[in-house]
């Protein structure tokens, strides 16, 4: 059962710490994002298990066998590039069967396995056209194809949609996660975009500064977000931080503008005298009709994307957006009335950051 | 209608304009390209020599003498197989000198400055220099050899029929791999780093990777610092010169050292030109053949 898994991997690059001591645990056939802001190691930890970077650290294994050492022709993975890296001078077809080629299989074989392969990803109809030939899409199916024909343990995707367009991305998307369903493979899957990591994942593992944040499930890491940093990176638009203060010595919260919510069944537990980070998503937020609103906003900017309406307003200083109905009654200077699902939003230290 | 005609004439005016601009330039090189090269045809026709200055119409009498001339063609003959020896071992040494650049590495502009230095040289300096190295008593070279040799040797490297011909490939090959080096270093550098990789994971083997990915993608390129080498070693003078002067005998003597020599050691200035045509079809057959390939190619 090849199973990867990474023990307290450390790499550095000079003196820059790119990796601290990540250790992850892949079962077989798991698909598992990657993902975090640039710069958070991400691709570093993608490439080591790869075999393209050496780690400086800890050990890599797959199938309980350590890999780390091993030329990546011997660890037998997959890799689909950021820039597809797609041989220019061969054609589609030879671009897939390189591998097979550079793995000694037979002719009759590689026929076979291209021909799947290119049925699979629907690119039969180019295969004797060349790279530069061919459009963004086109050519991401390709490096998919290069992947998977050889039948590797392990597919490792680096950043593979971030050359393409919106619109396509959301195809692939659909289509990546339906290819991985199909092949029954362990996916490692690394990207910058948290709707890829949210929508592709069945697990997230959120790294920043060559640190693990948190990892499990993409609802859990985004319903409950150990700390501010989680809860900003995931989702869109970003949750509010909303600096607020106990109401006295009430069960309710006091808002930088002095307005009061005490619906809280579990008010939340207050350093002395200090204050707490509370953090809303938009989606939080709804349009209240008379007695239920909890608060009141002046809403300055409204943008109606077609299925709901983002509207934002200031809290003394501090930015919030909600995101709204999209048949919700609201405009531009103009007060409106709020609600707010306060069993869902969470709130954190504001020392630490972390969630309380 | 009337507007379009003199819109018509706008444009012949502003194209007249443009072929102005650029006549200066035009002149200029009708008259250093193409005036020597119909000069050079006329005299080949004629017979001028130091001594006469004889214009009448000569025919074809220098062109049947060429093919006569045994050592015009033995000439040719180390020419050529100068050219086949010396530019592979420039492209050999040349691409292994740039793969070794190719990662980073400190003090690496220095390095590469230091490498190109023989190629700033004057060949005719590079050439008297390597005439001095070689020097059978006072040349660095045989004390070198004495020393390593722990004795006392006398090898004649600008006179020896065997080992004039290795001492103009060791100067030739010194003066200009930098020049291939510079050249592969720039088109590997552009070789792209995933697609390497890509091969890489996909287990191929360091020639597959080479043939595959790496020859084509710095073909382009190789093809016109061959073709540029090429040509200049079909030229070849500058060392031969001043290292042996052709000798010994005519052992070293290349087209272009023999055209000189007929034409300023004998004086036979219409024959010169004959060979110098004889050149200068070949190499230009050989260039339109070099690019046609290249187009077929592509």
């Amino acid at each position: 059962m090849p199973n990867l898994q990474l023990s307290s991997v450390d790499k550095f690059y000079g003196d820059v710490h790119a990796v601290k001591g990540v250790s992850l645990e892949v079962p077989e056939g798991e698909f598992i994002v990657l993902v975090g802001p640039s710069g958070c190691g991400k691709s570093t930890l993608l490439r080591s298990i790869a075999g393209l970077e050496e780690i400086s650290g800890g050990d890599i294994s797959l199938g309980g066998r350590s890999i780390v050492g091993l030329a990546p022709r011997d660890r037998n993975i997959a890799m689909v590039f950021q820039s597809y890296a797609l041989y220019p001078y061969l054609s589609v077809y030879e671009n897939i069967a390189f591998g097979l080629r550079a793995r000694k299989f037979s002719e009759s074989e590689i026929e076979r396995q291209v021909g799947w392969a290119s049925e699979l990803l629907a690119i039969g109809d180019f295969l004797q056209r060349f790279p530069r030939e061919l459009s963004g899409g086109q050519r991401q199916r390709v490096a998919i194809g290069r992947a998977i024909v050889r039948e590797a343990d392990l597919f490792l995707l680096d950043e593979p949609l971030s050359n393409l367009d919106a619109k396509l991305r959301d195809g692939m998307r659909e289509e990546i996660k339906r290819l991985h369903r199909q092949l029954g493979k362990t996916f490692i899957y690394v990207t910058h975009d948290q709707i890829e990591a949210m929508t592709l994942a069945e697990r997230i593992v959120l790294l920043r500064d060559g640190v693990v944040e948190q990892e499990g499930a993409p609802l859990e890491l985004f319903e409950r977000p150990r700390n501010r940093f989680v809860a900003g990176f995931l989702g869109s638009p970003s949750m509010n931080f909303i600096e607020v203060e106990q109401d006295g010595d009430g069960p309710g919260i006091r808002l930088p503008d002095g307005q009061i919510i005490d619906k809280f069944e579990f008010a939340p537990e207050f350093p002395d005298g200090g204050k707490l980070v509370w953090g809303v998503r938009p989606e939080h937020f709804s349009v209240a009709s008379g007695s239920s609103a909890d608060m009141e906003a002046l809403i300055e900017v409204v943008q109606p994307t077609g299925s709901r309406t983002f509207g934002s307003f200031t809290l003394s200083g501090t930015h919030v957006v909600a995101e709204l109905d999209a048949r919700a009654q609201i405009a531009a200077d103009q007060k409106a009335s709020l609600s707010i699902d306060v069993e869902r939003t969470t709130f954190f230290s504001a020392e630490t950051g972390e969630a309380c | 209608m009337s507007q379009s005609s003199s819109i018509g004439r706008a444009l012949d005016e502003q194209r007249a304009f443009k072929y102005l601009l650029v006549a200066p330039a035009v002149f200029v090189i009708l008259l250093i390209g193409l005036y020597p090269f119909v000069k050079l045809i006329l005299t080949s026709f004629q017979n001028i020599t130091m001594f006469e200055d004889d214009h009448s119409f000569n025919g074809f009498v220098h062109y049947a003498r060429l093919f006569g001339d045994e050592r015009l063609w033995e000439s040719l003959l180390h020419t050529v197989a100068f050219t086949a020896v010396a530019l592979p071992i420039e492209i050999l040494l040349g691409y292994l000198l740039a793969l070794l650049f190719l990662d980073p590495m400190p003090l690496k502009r220095l390095f590469v400055a230091v490498i190109l230095l023989p190629t700033v040289i004057s060949p005719i300096v590079a050439g008297s220099t390597w005439r001095l190295m070689f020097d059978h008593r006072f040349g660095p070279v045989n004390q070198i050899i004495a020393f390593l040799a722990g004795g006392e040797v006398k090898l004649l490297w600008t006179v020896d029929p065997f080992l004039v011909w290795p001492a103009i490939l060791v100067a030739e090959v010194w003066q200009w791999t930098p020049f291939m080096f510079l050249i592969l270093l720039a088109a590997l550098s552009n070789v792209d780093r995933e697609q390497l990789e890509a091969a890489q994971i996909d287990g191929a083997s360091w020639l597959m990777t080479f043939r595959k990915i790496v020859l084509p993608a710095i073909a382009p390129v190789l093809f016109v610092a061959v073709l540029i080498r090429a040509l200049d070693l079909f030229r070849l003078f500058d060392v031969i010169w001043t290292m042996t002067g052709g000798g010994p005998g005519t052992r070293t003597e290349t087209i272009s050292v023999y055209a000189y020599q007929m034409a300023f050691r004998e004086f036979d200035i219409s024959y010169s030109s004959a060979i110098a045509f004889l050149v200068i079809f070949a190499l230009t057959a050989l260039v339109i053949f070099a690019l046609r390939r290249v187009e077929i190619a592509r």
